[in-house]
């Protein structure tokens, strides 16, 4: 089976936080172009049938991410159930009706559960939580089918892998805890071969989905126009690997690659690595608290001289990037150093396959 | 940071669905009927190259028109080629509205697309479901896939076991008059004789057969003067209906004559097994496995092989010594391996034989490639056999091939010989003529002799006339 005629599989992963699609519906004033929820359900829903309308194979699962909890709203692998008399009708293609349904239904009971535990604060959406598991489907779907009889059932043959495919739709900002499971998921989409594609609906940009979509090959798109959002989706998101050859998409001319503190979880520009397991502190540190390294006070002592000069260069770097809108990684260059407790370390820090390549480097 | 795409290859050339040729043959005021129903947007669609169909989905959303060259502008240079080549059939299926400068859906096939899309409409074209009826016990899936199969076979075992004499159960007249049509079988004194395009046919996937059979069914429906629009889309609808679900044959149709086609098509598609009806004059059915495979890549049929045993997928060991073990009880199988396999023993569940040089000359004689004979040998592969890089045994296939050019020694072709040139000067000259049109095939000095191909002679005639003529 040649690429061309190659099912695609799509995971996608949609932030429902009832706050933010609140913010987002409201009238001009406060948005350019307001988008209700459902609004946004309808676009979405088009922009699912339309991946199954391309090929009868192309495989589709939906991750909702609702404030403290994720859910999966939808799996083509799932056995459906099946639809009752009343909902068939003549004028809609049944695979279609089954999705728009389903989800459908879903979204709305969940969203009818939040409200009835109305007592608590907000919980942030969990968006990470539904990024796992959606990386957990595609390496389930991904596995070779042999020992899976659904998959078969579905029409995969044995040694074909569906592309996989994440798209990401978010309308929270950054949270900065979740910044180090943000990172692990990278870095399994890589391994597993996943692209990741991100959709800001509403909001600011993210800086670390700006990085998922980067490191993954897949494209960021921060949404100006939401009265478009289905075309946007389609240009964008709905093209497979193969045909992004021919067709382009838009990708990320500038990427925030900033991290966050492993203490404080603060979004810094310049930060301190550890050399041995290279955590990433706010400030200069005598113990490494994730791996106890121990390193020298001199070392310590330096670095904090330094800091009334990172310090200022911290600020000026942060509204600069705010104004420009850009990522800053001119950090590279900080002064910042720490030295090495062993020999080894240095190389874990200068090999190429170190995850440091983003992170603010000493040297 | 590297791009974490998987390989990627060159763009492979895959052939486009067979059934687009014969649509794009089709008046604009066909297809434009066609394009009113959601159902068969859908199925055209699936059809397209992933390429035309996101070159659609980027229009179908748009209200106003859009330059081209906008939209070339998200093309990379490198493969403008292939975007213009995957343009030109969608100008000629009349999806995009022919002008030079501006690209637009056809209003027909957008409005429909839409609604296909998002559902809605009136048009019904995804087939009415049928209300459950209480009398009968509901068709289960073993039961059509069943079915589907036992009428499918019974197509194919009659074409295989019409050159060996043997009889097989016969199809109905129709399927037998479809066949002799198509080409795949001719009648010879009084029996119908398999010809070699029915031998190529036997080794094809299921699909390409099924696609095949309903191309031919088309082309015989424009002769029956059948309303083309309608058996189109009464096909598209079959393709996007639900497998297991009943569908009443009332509520679609409009007009008597509508409702003739209609009971003409449910007739023939039921021969060819793409429905079941539980009897002939029942007003409603079910769609097999068959009819809603039509425009996916699954495979048309539950099993290819026996209903009651066999492995789901391939049955065929072939080794190294030419030797092939087949694990099937299926006798459709067995007379299509009998083609080019010389049979040994036949125990219940397996059939061992050996590919011989005489098997295969028979095979190669009756019209099959050595690349089909391999292909199905591919595509028919036991599990066990899928471990191995590669799969076949290289001998085998290496020999395949050889016995194939074995038979290929001698090539022919029409020509003239130019002889009893008087001089070597005219000789060189009307051979310096005909190597310029490039039309020599042979040619000897010694002898003063060449040989020119068919279509070079009128011209070299008249070049001889013309040399003689000036010099008398």
């Amino acid at each position: 089976m040649d690429e061309d005629t190659k099912a695609s599989h799509l995971s996608v992963v949609v932030d429902f936080s009832p706050t933010y699609w609140d913010l987002s519906a409201r009238d001009p004033p406060e948005n350019d172009f307001p988008l209700s929820l459902t609004a946004f359900l309808s676009q979405f829903l088009a922009f699912l049938n339309t991946h199954i309308a391309c090929r009868d194979e192309n495989t589709l699962a939906v991750f909702g991410a609702f404030p403290g909890k994720s859910v999966l709203l939808y799996s083509s692998t799932d056995p459906v159930s099946p639809s009752t008399e009343a909902s068939m009708n003549a004028n809609a293609y049944p695979p279609f009706q089954v999705v728009d349904s389903t989800i459908a239904q879903r979204v709305m009971k969940e969203l009818d559960e939040l409200e009835q535990r109305e007592d608590e604060e907000e919980a942030p959406s969990a968006l990470v939580g539904a990024l796992a598991k959606a990386l957990c489907y595609v390496n389930r779907i991904t596995l070779p089918s042999s020992a899976n009889s659904k998959t078969m059932a579905n029409g995969f043959h044995p040694g074909v892998l569906p592309d996989p495919r994440i798209l990401i739709l978010s309308v929270s900002p950054d949270l900065a805890t979740s910044y180090i499971p943000i990172m692990n998921s990278i870095f399994s989409a890589q391994k597993l071969k996943a692209t990741i594609d991100v959709c800001q609906i509403y909001g600011p940009n993210t800086v670390f989905l700006q990085q998922a979509a980067h490191l993954t090959g897949g494209s960021y798109i921060f949404l100006e126009r939401r009265d478009a959002l289905l075309q946007y989706l389609i240009m964008s998101f709905l093209p497979p690997p193969s045909v992004r050859r021919t067709l382009s998409v838009p990708t990320q001319e500038q990427v925030d690659f900033r991290a966050a503190c492993f203490c404080h979880k603060n979004i810094v520009d310049i930060g301190f690595v550890c050399s041995v397991c290279l955590s990433i502190f706010c400030q200069p540190l005598a113990v490494c608290t994730t791996c106890r390294t121990k390193f020298p006070i001199k070392t310590l002592q330096r670095l904090n001289a330094a800091r009334p000069l990172l310090a200022t260069a911290n600020s000026n770097g942060r509204t600069s990037s705010q104004n420009l809108g850009v990522g800053n990684d001119s950090a590279v260059d900080g002064p910042s150093d720490q030295i090495t407790a062993t020999a080894q370390s240095v190389e874990t820090f200068l090999s190429p396959s170190s995850s440091t390549s983003h992170l603010p480097a000493l040297n | 940071m590297p791009s974490l795409h998987l390989n990627a290859p060159t763009q492979p050339t895959s052939s486009p669905h067979s059934l687009l040729p014969f649509l794009q043959s089709q008046s604009q005021q066909t297809l434009n009927k066609l394009y009113s129903r959601p159902s068969a947007c859908l199925s055209i669609f699936r059809l397209l190259a992933p390429l035309q169909q996101q070159i659609i989905m980027n229009l179908l959303w748009l209200e106003s028109t859009i330059s081209s060259s906008t939209m070339s502008a998200w093309v990379y240079r490198e493969e403008k080629k292939d975007y213009d080549a995957a343009l030109s059939p969608l100008f000629r299926l009349h999806i995009l509205a022919t002008s030079p400068i501006k690209l637009a859906l056809n209003g027909t096939f957008k409005t429909s697309m839409r609604q296909a899309l998002t559902g809605g409409g009136t048009t019904g074209s995804f087939g009415v479901p049928a209300p459950s009826d209480d009398n009968n016990l509901p068709m289960t899936l073993d039961g059509l896939d069943g079915y589907a199969l036992e009428r499918w076979e019974t197509i194919l075992h009659y074409m295989v076991s019409s050159g060996t004499g043997q009889t097989s159960m016969r199809p109905s007249k129709d399927v037998l008059f479809l066949l002799q049509q198509s080409g795949l079988m001719v009648n010879f004194q009084g029996a119908l004789q398999i010809t070699s395009a029915g031998f190529q046919f036997l080794l094809q996937s299921p699909h390409a057969q099924l696609w095949e059979l309903l191309l031919q069914y088309l082309r015989l429906a424009e002769e029956r003067n059948m309303d083309l629009v309608e058996v189109l889309s009464f096909l598209f609808m079959l393709s996007t209906m639900e497998l297991g679900r009943e569908y009443s044959t009332e509520g679609m149709t409009s007009t008597p004559q509508v409702a003739a086609t209609h009971k003409a098509i449910l007739n023939d598609l039921r021969d060819y097994g793409l429905l079941w009806q539980r009897k002939p004059s029942a007003r409603r059915f079910y769609p097999t496995r068959l009819a809603t495979t039509l425009t996916s890549s699954s495979p048309p049929l539950p099993t290819s092989t026996g209903l009651s045993s066999g492995p789901k997928e391939g049955f065929i060991v072939l080794e190294t010594n030419y030797r092939i073990y087949a694990y099937t009880d299926n006798p459709l199988q067995t007379a299509v391996l009998n083609l080019f396999v010389s049979m040994k023993y036949r125990f219940p569940n397996l059939v061992v034989g050996s590919i011989t040089r005489d098997s295969v000359k028979k095979a190669l004689n009756n019209g099959i490639s050595a690349e089909q004979i391999i292909s199905y040998l591919i595509a028919h592969a036991h599990p066990q056999m899928r471990k191995n890089n590669p799969l076949l045994p290289v001998t085998v296939q290496d020999q395949i091939r050889l016995w194939e050019l074995e038979k290929n020694r001698l090539k022919s072709q029409e020509g003239y010989l130019y002889t009893a040139f008087t001089s070597p000067a005219d000789y060189e000259l009307v051979l310096n003529y005909a190597r310029q049109l490039q039309v020599v095939l042979w040619e000897n000095a010694a002898k003063r002799c060449f040989f020119a191909t068919l279509d070079g002679h009128a011209n070299i005639k008249n070049f001889i006339e013309r040399r003689t003529g000036g010099n008398a």
